[in-house]
């Protein structure tokens, strides 16, 4: 048999064998739901009691309503920001974006619990800044635990997801265009708005997508900052259900559930849909690009250079700020001299318990080796993906947002029990591997959208003249195209690395001991409050991700190539 | 031979603990363990690893950890923080699999765990320490309450300084109700919806206490918060945000007051109940002399020692370091009611009077 005929066939296996790792979940997840039990009671009988219970509950709707305010101002705050700092740092000689680029991505290290808990302690009602600011202006205008507040954070933390997607397009624009504009004096905003912009509509268009999708799945801003003024989305309203009825009522939990993949698949559609013609936007082509930045000049340099610096600062400094100070803290607020205060007993406590350290040691393991792993399996999937206008595309395009609907916790529960009940998988369930295979499902939209962005980047043409001159599917690949989108590898290995540092939801259920890790570890932390020990995890976290992010680098794998 | 040496070196360490301090010669076990004990404790070292499940945070749980590994040298301690619900999801989940994975399971959820016992997933075991536990201490030889921690009142003394402070449950009430614009935001207590504990504290409070729910009542006008944990109450209480919080676990108050002094506990001197973390073997336990021994371990004198080290109180009284039952009545004026290890547990876990509860329990929060 030819390798050509063996193209299909390798599409064919590696999707159909995607699909069955994200229908496994997802199915039994939607079983479970018309259920009256745990699918694996004996009592367990066909029953739409759950479904009827949510929609006779005020607090689901409530829930629901909070959840589109949350994922729509999520998305009016990160896509113009997001959107906005690309420009500025890939298309304009802004000073020094060689290291705010860096900086810019921060937010996006940190899972939203580390995030949010570091609002707290600097911004929240006695954290470290409102005290100084009360001490100094008499009162602080603001309260982070409201409805606005909570999406403001949101927006914020979602900016460099956007950043990434949309950078990544603008740094392929070549700038014949915007040179023309500008040389036709235009301004540089006009140019932004009218030559720029339309360019990378299908990365903006891709990242708003996403982030209405993240919006709908939150879990641990709301968590964090929701929960004392009884603000509920629908994931903590999920949290909240399993403690109402006193014990689990997984048949809920999945009820809400099948609610999220409803609201979010039609928004897979459109997304289709605006993508249907994505070769209009391949820019790449045969001939190189290049790239002349535009001149801000002195005004818009100071300009770009605030609107930078104080988003910096509301996103970066603040969190991570209060995060660094409260993990050499034990006590803080009104009254506390925190010089006086300063202490490493919250480290200390963290080396000393064996579980803490191993889930160090363990989330490293997970990040940078199946992090790697995990990239060679979205390549996989990606490149039977590319360029495939099948029915197995379609599947494909489905296999990898449905994952994106499902919550982090509940990926984590659906494969515990799989890890549970299907023999073959059973071996795996104490070991990392389990952890592994939920995490690859979780971050897979994230990282296949990367690795397909990259590979749709690569002309046609260039791939059709390999095949012309008569290379089979397999060598076009080989030679033509992971040449091409190597450096786009590494880019998504750390981007990965990164998603793995930052989960926390879908490690509460699989964990066990042995294969404890960070995020998931705070989780359980938060539910008892030890704050010491949180603090001490999320810096280590942080530490962590910004060694790993140097190292990435260093290496020679630019986040945004 | 080196098992036993170790074996009887740890009882040696109970002994002592207990200060009665019998001679230690020989082999000798500690008074009321049977004779082929020790071959309990040679099967335990061959099965080597202790599984359990447990709503104890890595934090809390590591002196008892330690102190065990230190007596069982060849037993490895996997230990899960996996909360209260989680837990319980767990071990169902396992039973149903038939792949238990837990020998212990150990959390604050006593209702809950008596819903396990309920379901035939627990196994009877009447460990020889039986007899120092309070007698409803112990469920049928099967589920073993292990701690007794009061509920109280957690305070920042600067915020508070110009008030008189509540001590008992009725000046609780005349305090939220006098107070009612200057407390405005400043209270917290625990959120029955978010957490077990807090529905164990608040549902045996109804239960027991006609007042409970103008108490919630006078909390909710004062727009108070509530909160899944009692640290993170004490993070709220810290930092100023909050002055006080009523119904946090007090076992983890009077350490926190104790470290640090800006923080204040109060007990109230009418009624201060108390809950226990209670421990069972799990059905078809994977290492089931190892649970046994643990569980021996757990509520005898070196466990229950390494408990009251970390604010856990002694459910003994004859656990003479840190607090103990004796020493919390006395702080509790003779008023403290521990919640009993019983069936009646399950009356609250039955759905009707749940959502009886939580309908009563918001008709009041609104104050």
């Amino acid at each position: 048999m030819s390798l050509a005929a063996q193209a299909p066939r390798f599409r064919a296996t590696v999707i159909l064998a995607l699909f069955t790792m994200v229908a496994a979940p997802a199915g039994l997840i939607i079983y479970q739901s018309f259920l009256s039990a745990p699918f694996f009671d004996e009592a367990a009988r066909p029953s739409l009691e759950a479904y009827e219970f949510i929609l006779t509950d005020p607090e689901f709707y409530r829930a629901l309503w909070t959840t589109i305010l949350y994922a729509v101002g999520l998305v009016l705050i990160a896509v113009p920001l997001g959107g906005l700092l690309a420009f500025l740092i890939t298309r304009t000689d802004l000073k020094g974006r060689g290291w705010i680029e860096p900086l810019v991505l921060v937010p996006m290290f940190l899972s939203s619990i580390v995030l949010a808990f570091g609002y707290t302690v600097a911004v929240g009602p006695s954290g470290f800044v409102t005290i100084a600011f009360r001490s100094v202006f008499g009162a602080a205008p603001w309260s982070i635990y409201t409805l606005p507040g909570i999406i403001l954070i949101g927006g914020l933390s979602h900016v460099p997801t956007v950043y990434l997607y949309v950078a990544s397009a603008m740094r392929r624009l070549p700038s014949d265009l915007e040179e023309a504009a500008r040389t036709a004096g235009a301004s540089i905003w006009r140019v932004s708005l009218d030559v720029t912009l339309p360019m990378v509509l299908p990365a903006l268009v891709f990242s708003a997508a996403l982030n209405l999708l993240l919006g709908f799945e939150t879990f641990g801003i709301p968590l964090v900052l929701g929960d004392p003024n009884g603000i509920l989305v629908l994931t903590t309203y999920i949290y909240k259900v399993n403690s109402i009825f006193g014990a689990p009522t997984y048949q809920v939990m999945a009820a809400v559930t099948v609610f999220l993949i409803l609201i979010t698949l039609p928004l897979v559609f459109i997304q289709r849909r605006l993508l249907r013609h994505a070769r209009r936007f391949a820019a790449v082509g045969g001939k190189g690009a290049r790239t002349n930045l535009l001149k801000l000049g002195r005004a818009g340099q100071a300009i770009a250079l605030s609107i930078i610096g104080l988003w910096l600062l509301v996103s970066v400094v603040l969190p991570v700020g209060g995060v660094v100070l409260r993990a050499f803290v034990e006590n803080w607020g009104e009254g506390v001299r925190l010089s006086e205060q300063w202490t490493l007993a919250n480290f200390r406590a963290v080396f000393a318990i064996e579980s803490l350290s191993r889930g160090i040691v363990n989330t490293i393991l997970l990040a940078a080796v199946g992090g790697a792993l995990a990239v060679g399996f979205y390549l996989l999937v990606g490149l039977a993906g590319h360029r495939n206008h099948g029915r197995t595309g379609t599947l494909l395009d489905y296999s990898i947002l449905i994952p994106r609907a499902l919550p982090g916790l509940i990926v984590g529960l659906a494969f515990f029990w799989l890890f549970l009940f299907v023999p073959f998988l059973v071996p795996l369930r104490t070991t990392l591997f389990s952890l592994l295979i939920a995490y690859v499902i979780v971050g897979l939209s994230y990282g296949l959208r990367i690795i397909q962005a990259t590979l749709l980047q690569v002309a046609p043409e260039l791939e059709e003249s390999a095949r012309t001159a008569g290379a089979t599917t397999f060598r076009t690949w080989r030679d033509v195209v992971i040449p091409l989108v190597r450096p786009g590898l590494a880019g998504a290995w750390a981007m990965i690395m990164i998603v793995f540092l930052r989960e926390y939801a879908t490690g509460v259920y699989l964990m066990g001991a042995g294969t404890e890790v960070i995020g998931s570890l705070m989780v359980s932390l938060l539910t008892s409050g030890a704050m010491d020990q949180i603090a001490a995890l999320s810096f280590i976290s942080i530490l962590l991700t910004a060694v790993g992010l140097t190292l990435a680098l260093r290496l020679g794998a630019k986040i945004h190539d | 031979m080196i098992d036993r040496r170790q074996f009887v070196l740890a009882s040696a360490a109970s002994a002592a603990a207990l200060g009665t301090g019998p001679s230690v010669r020989g082999q000798e076990l500690p008074a009321g363990y049977p004779a082929d004990y020790k071959a309990v404790v040679e099967k335990a070292r061959s099965e080597g690893v202790i599984s359990i499940y447990t709503s104890t945070d890595d934090v809390q749980g590591r002196p008892i950890v330690e102190a065990f590994q230190k007596a069982f040298p060849g037993i490895r301690v996997d230990y899960n923080d996996l909360g209260t619900n989680g837990s319980y999801n767990r071990v169902i989940s396992e039973a149903a699999a038939k792949q238990v994975g837990s020998d212990i399971v150990w959390t604050s959820a006593m209702d809950l765990q008596m819903v396990l016992v309920q379901k035939g997933l627990a196994e009877a075991y009447k460990s020889p320490e039986t007899g120092r536990l309070p007698v409803w201490a112990n469920f049928k030889d099967t589920l073993y309450g292990t701690t007794v921690e009061p509920v109280a009142i957690l305070y920042n003394k600067a915020q508070l300084a110009a008030f008189k402070l509540p001590q008992t449950r009725a000046e609780l009430l005349a305090f939220m109700r006098d107070n009612k614009d200057a407390l405005k935001g400043k209270l917290a207590t625990f959120d029955p919806e978010k957490s077990g504990t807090g529905f164990l504290f608040f549902s045996n409070d109804a239960k027991t206490r006609p007042d409970t729910f103008e108490l919630v009542r006078a909390f909710g006008a004062t727009e108070g918060k509530t909160y899944g944990s009692s640290g993170a109450m004490r993070e709220k209480i810290v930092s100023g945000e909050h002055w006080l919080a009523f119904n946090v676990i007090g076992s983890y108050a009077i350490e926190w007051a104790a470290k640090n002094p800006a923080l204040g506990y109060i007990l109230t001197s009418d009624y201060t109940a108390a809950f226990s973390r209670v421990a069972n073997i799990s059905k078809g336990a994977p290492h089931p002399n190892a649970a046994r021994v643990f569980l021996d371990f757990l509520i005898g004198a070196a466990g229950q020692t390494a408990l009251a080290s970390v604010g856990a109180p002694s459910i003994r009284t004859d656990v003479s370091s840190g607090l103990n039952l004796t020493r919390l009545g006395e702080m509790a004026k003779g008023n403290l009611k521990p919640i009993p290890v019983t069936s009646a547990l399950l009356e609250a876990t039955e759905p009707k009077n749940r959502a009886d509860f939580f309908r009563r329990w918001k008709e009041a929060l609104r104050g």
